[in-house]
């Protein structure tokens, strides 16, 4: 099967949070008041080498996530997605801390750490019930990876700068738009 | 007329690509300045500017050592395990080979005033809480390795979602308690040149070859006692104060690196504070008759008071704080 990845082309992103829009409206059934699961991070801001990236769970092949989570609540799908069930998950928190990428996020921030179901992004694949169900939609949001589609953040990236697909695919193009820049700085970063 | 044309478009082509190769000599030498920056900048943990008000959001990416979480699973899990089952199991064979530590001449029937009604409640305060969080904290740390693959996906669910919220209360009580026992007792626990002594011996609890029917001297704690009050006292200020941070992130706002070293320093503290607690349970209930009743009523038998505490007694007796319970 596949390895879905995502990949953020800095060269294109224009920091117009379109892919962010699109998150929130296709998985709005699943996200509580706040939640955010993509952003975008714009670094060196107004000055000399500005660079904005869209960022949300990276899907690691041996996720910190998985490693750290005391329920055990995270799993692979056979398309190397790391997913995890919101049954099981006891809102600890610890994959926030463990998560390079900030993607765990909570719905609460009460006392005693309650921070409720862990949200992150599902790659647009749903979650461990059964696809296009009602308990489905509520807890993941969209599962269009079941419909033979990828991610609507990406589907909807004006300037085709975040790419989400099986990882072989995704790099080939990658690397054709850098050999077709023609130049070391046209490189990632 | 054309001639002149000509050497107008002329010098108009030179001016032109003079003045581009100006610009893009301009526009590639920053871009030079910043290639292959912006990863360099990313791993080293750059934040930016980002509309999220989500937790952390501003940083793309936080880099820890990773050998953290090998660190979780593959020590600390099993070490906590072995901390509470392989100490009990150690424990059992060990009465099994040695016996207990059985009172010369039996009980005198005489109890001695030996801890305050105040000081049986906050050791209890910290012990109940603390065997709690000893079980719940082994769910917590260890259940995915040792308990989830046995049972169901929704009976794992609950248990753990338990653990977490029983483990979360009991930790207050339980700091109050420690923090009371670590204050009010050290005075009793400074060591003493004949600890060294009732180590050397292993305290006389030991049957068999030379250490048969020893009998060290102890004042109110003898060297073991004291070794665990300090273990605990010590280890007990990293586990709250670790514990503090991971059950209270909105009021110390850790970050993410901090809380996962919290967590290492926990789960440490964790597994020496089981094996101590396993060591002084048995101790009490088991190896030394007549010491369970010191933690039930506050007195101790004379019996007791004089094998074990030896020093402690004679002090006692000489100024005159000794204290019989009235007999009923």
């Amino acid at each position: 099967m596949a390895t879905m990845k995502f990949l953020c082309d800095t060269k294109r992103c224009i920091e117009c949070n379109g892919c962010v829009t699109a998150c929130k409206n296709e998985n709005d059934s699943a996200l509580e008041w706040g939640i955010q699961r993509r952003r975008v991070v714009t670094i060196n801001d107004g000055v000399k080498g500005e660079a904005s990236i869209s960022v949300a769970c990276m899907h690691c092949t041996d996720a910190p996530c998985e490693a750290v989570c005391p329920a055990n609540c995270f799993y692979k799908t056979e398309d190397g997605l790391t997913l995890h069930n919101k049954d099981t998950c006891i809102g600890c928190g610890y994959c926030l801390y463990a998560c390079p990428f900030g993607a765990p996020q909570f719905p609460k921030r009460g006392a005693f750490g309650s921070r409720g179901k862990m949200d992150k992004c599902t790659f647009c694949a749903g979650g461990p019930e059964e696809d296009h169900s009602d308990a489905e939609r509520q807890k993941y949001g969209a599962n269009r990876l079941a419909e033979g589609k990828l991610p609507m953040c990406a589907e909807l990236c004006a300037t085709k700068s975040l790419l989400a697909g099986d990882a072989e695919i995704v790099s080939s193009i990658f690397r054709e738009r850098v050999a077709y820049r023609g130049s070391n700085s046209a490189i990632w970063g | 007329m054309n001639r002149w044309f000509k050497q107008l478009g002329l010098v108009l082509i030179v001016a032109l690509t003079t003045a581009f190769s100006a610009v893009s000599f301009a526009q590639s030498a920053p871009a030079a300045e910043t290639e292959g920056q912006i990863w360099s900048q990313l791993k080293a943990g750059a934040t930016g500017e980002t509309t999220s008000h989500g937790q952390f959001h501003n940083q793309p990416i936080n880099t820890y050592d990773l050998r953290l979480l090998d660190v979780r699973s593959d020590w600390l899990a099993p070490g906590l395990m072995l901390a509470l089952f392989g100490m009990i199991i150690i424990f059992v064979v060990f009465i099994k080979i040695n016996g207990i530590s059985k009172l010369h001449g039996g009980f005198s029937g005489k109890m001695v005033y030996r801890w305050s009604k105040f000081d049986v409640s906050i050791h209890w305060l910290g012990a109940i809480p603390c065997l709690l969080l000893i079980l719940t904290g082994l769910v917590l740390l260890s259940g995915r390795y040792f308990f989830q693959p046995y049972i169901g996906e929704g009976m794992w669910a609950s248990m753990v979602y338990g653990a977490k919220q029983v483990h979360d209360v009991m930790a207050i009580p339980f700091m109050i308690g420690w923090a009371l026992m670590t204050v009010l007792w050290a005075k009793n626990q400074l060591p003493k040149l004949y600890d060294l002594k009732w180590m050397m011996v292993v305290g006389g609890y030991i049957n068999f070859g030379p250490f048969k029917g020893k009998h060290p001297d102890a004042g109110f704690a003898n060297a073991g006692e004291k070794l665990w009050f300090w273990a605990f006292a010590a280890f007990g200020l990293v586990i709250s104060a670790s514990g503090m941070l991971l059950l209270f992130p909105n009021l110390f706002e850790p970050s993410r690196t901090l809380s996962l070293i919290a967590l290492i320093l926990h789960s440490v503290s964790a597994i020496i504070i089981t094996a101590f607690s396993i060591v002084h349970i048995f101790m009490a209930t088991v190896m030394s008759e007549g010491g369970m009743e010191c933690m039930v009523s506050g007195y101790c038998d004379e019996t007791w008071a004089t094998q074990h505490h030896n020093l402690w007694f004679d002090e006692i007796k000489e100024n005159g704080t000794l204290k019989y319970k009235d007999q009923a």
